[in-house]
């Protein structure tokens, strides 16, 4: 019984937090050249309503995946503009990303209320692994690829990050962009490449929910989860391998908030993700020294040459 | 701010209908937006065919996404606007109806699903505690492990009297049932419902009902062929194959009432202290159904007539006719047949109604007990 409990609060969590996933992952990369953006949320709507649109249209789910994605990059071109270009307050500016996806959406979504999507990603089943006795079926029969695929990115972009010249620049950007100015690198535009990356990931992962997790639009569905991808992103401390981890446990209090709302208060357990993430926000400043655990140091900073 | 736009915007496009003499102007004010496909989408159909009953008596204007406690700046708008009617469809208006309607005693008020009232202001409500029931004779007839799932919003006495009633008649024709009952703690949760569902599914539940704002439940259930009942609005598209039933509101049936109560001068600024409308299948306020004038999916038919009982009021009877029986019982008057009828006793063994008692509307509204078969957590149960 404790068996099957536990089997399938992974499953669960794998499945909840996949977009989660999708979308702290780009928020990492965003904020690890150094821009915030807080418009997750309505970047992630955005593409769930195109990605809705072009696969009812077209009757191709995986279409309607590029179109989210691309949605999704359009919507954070348009941060980059305000916050990289422009030089506008990165937090300003993402909140009405935010605001301006969730009223758009709405308002252009209207006609595509109240209707399924008739052709919507389907299960796959994961070759040799599912055959394993007991876990198989339970872990890898009844998922996503895009779960999968997120687990797999999540990886590839730790390696990139951590291991890679890009990578290096990325960092260097988001630490000290006066030097990697000094150094040549076009700090603004690897921001902006950087955040348009995250608007990809936040479009994928609003795909993700209108075309496989819950096949239709309605207005607001994304429902705060654009929110709590941002808390994760801080949670994984900016590092794409804890947010594998972030995600699962994100995951896990949300199906078990459910699964076990006849023992445990299902608020105390709803609650978890953001303690926790009150509670990395307070390790971060206490180990302030410590390059491995603390935000970019240029976060939330717009730059121009010759200041500072 | 994006609302008040919005509701500006809407309002300019639905007030830009025919200009008449003097027809009577009635505004509705929703909730969420008439896109929810749920509770505001549902009165907006109300308003539609208001409108088309009274032609040029009438005009009716709406504003959509209005926030609770904002809402007295837009009753002061569509008062200006010239509204003689005022509806205001969530409960949570009411602070605002009730102050508003002292400043505008001229100014009819109804306050749907709403608690208290006042010379000018009524209250409405449609109640699916009946269709629930019926629902439930279904469920149980469908279940082979005698496990049902319920995903609800919140445990309030509206949405405690519709888990009730379901349970009520999955006991009546399988006396094993059980109801396992899971809570959203919110109106609109897309992934919650889900996770719910899922939740539900793992526990043995294998026919699924709901009360929360979402088709996510009649698509989750049909992932794994799990049939499962439609609320509110027919959601028979996100599923045909899956869909048995439902519950299926009728508001225009109150709002035709009221407004010609209003013509006609029966119901006046200064005479609504009384009026208070709880709607009932007998009304036809309610139906039961995914979709009008089908109550129970052809496909399920069969099914349900292989299910005989021996029926205590009926003797032998299948489930179909019991169903159907049921409804027209419930649909001639509450005093012929009402699920929660004398004798009842909760789950926790108290009883609740002694035999013979026809419980009021009054206890209908303030019901907070869970009757035998359901599981879960359970706010403000009695002792």
């Amino acid at each position: 019984m404790e068996t099957a409990l536990v089997l399938s609060t992974i499953a669960r969590a794998l499945a909840f937090s996949t977009p989660l996933l999708w979308a702290a992952l780009g928020e990492i990369v965003a904020e690890r050249s150094g821009v915030v953006n807080l418009g997750v949320e309505g970047m992630m709507i955005l593409g769930a309503l195109t990605g809705f649109i072009v696969a009812q249209s077209s009757g191709d789910p995986w279409l309607g995946l590029v179109a989210a994605a691309a949605t999704g990059a359009a919507a954070a071109l348009l941060h980059a503009f305000f916050a990289v270009i422009l030089r506008a307050n990165q937090y300003v500016s993402g909140l009405a990303l935010t605001i301006f996806g969730l009223g758009l959406s709405g308002l252009i979504g209207r006609g595509w209320v109240g209707r399924p999507l008739r052709n919507a990603m389907e299960y796959v089943s994961l070759p040799f692994l599912v055959d394993i006795p007991v876990v198989g079926p339970v872990l890898f029969d009844h998922q996503y690829a895009l779960t999968w695929w997120g687990l797999i990115v999540a990886v590839a972009l730790w390696f990139v990050l951590q291991h890679t010249r890009i990578g290096l620049i990325v960092r260097t950007v988001g630490e000290n962009p006066a030097a990697a100015d000094a150094a040549g690198v076009p700090v603004l535009r690897v921001r902006i490449a950087a955040v348009v990356f995250g608007g990809v990931m936040a479009g994928i992962a609003g795909g993700f929910l209108s075309l496989a997790y819950r096949p239709s639009w309605g207005q607001g569905m994304t429902n705060g989860l654009g929110w709590i991808a941002l808390a994760m992103a801080i949670f994984a401390l900016w590092d794409p391998l804890r947010a594998i981890f972030a995600a699962l446990l994100f995951g896990a209090f949300f199906t078990l908030s459910f699964s076990l709302q006849d023992r445990f208060p299902p608020q105390l357990l709803t609650m978890m993700p953001y303690l926790f993430t009150i509670l990395a926000l307070t390790l971060t400043s206490l180990r302030k020294g410590d390059r491995s655990f603390g935000a970019p140091e240029a976060l939330g900073e717009p730059y121009a040459r010759g200041e500072r | 701010m994006r609302t008040i736009l919005l509701a500006l915007l809407s309002l300019l496009v639905a007030s830009s209908a025919t200009a008449q003499d003097d027809p009577l102007k009635v505004a509705f004010i929703y909730v969420g937006p008439v896109g929810d496909y749920g509770f505001s989408y549902a009165h907006d159909l109300g308003r539609q065919a208001l409108q088309e009953h009274f032609g040029d008596q009438i005009e009716t204007v709406y504003v959509e996404s209005v926030p609770e406690p904002e809402v007295e700046p837009f009753i002061d708008q569509l008062v200006a606007d010239g509204a003689d009617v005022i509806f205001g469809t969530s409960f949570g208006f009411g602070d605002g109806i009730l102050a508003a309607a002292q400043r505008y005693p001229d100014v009819i008020f109804g306050w749907g699903t709403g608690i208290a009232r006042a010379p000018n202001v009524l209250t409405y409500m449609a109640d699916f505690y009946q269709v629930y029931y019926l629902n439930g004779l279904i469920a149980g007839a469908l279940s082979t492990s005698d496990t049902l799932g319920y995903v609800a919003a919140f445990p309030i006495p509206e949405v405690k009297r519709h888990i009730d009633g379901f349970a009520l008649g999955a006991r009546e024709v399988n006396p094993d049932a059980e109801v396992q009952v899971r809570w959203l703690y919110s109106w609109f949760d897309p992934a919650g419902a889900k996770e719910a569902t899922e939740a539900l599914m793992a526990a043995g539940a294998d026919v699924l009902a709901f009360t929360e704002d979402t088709p996510t439940v009649i698509q989750t259930a049909a992932e794994r062929g799990h049939p499962s009942f439609s609320h509110y609005a027919s959601m028979v598209e996100f599923s045909p194959e899956t869909v048995v039933s439902g519950q299926l509101v009728h508001w225009d049936t109150i709002y035709i009432d009221i407004v010609e109560k209003v013509l006609d001068g029966t119901y006046t600024s200064t005479n609504l202290e009384d009026v208070d409308y709880f709607w009932l299948l007998e009304h036809g306020a309610v139906e039961l159904g995914a979709e009008p004038g089908v109550p129970v999916a052809p496909a399920f038919i069969d099914d349900l007539e292989a299910v005989v009982l021996d029926h205590p009021e009926f003797g032998e009877i299948d489930v179909y006719d019991l169903v159907l029986r049921r409804n027209a019982q419930m649909t001639e008057g509450r005093e012929v047949f009402d699920p929660f009828a004398g004798p009842l006793v909760d789950r926790n063994g108290n009883e609740v109604y002694a035999e013979g008692y026809l419980p009021t509307i009054d206890d209908l509204v303030g019901l907070e007990f869970a009757v035998p078969g359901v599981v879960g957590p359970w706010d403000n149960e009695p002792e």
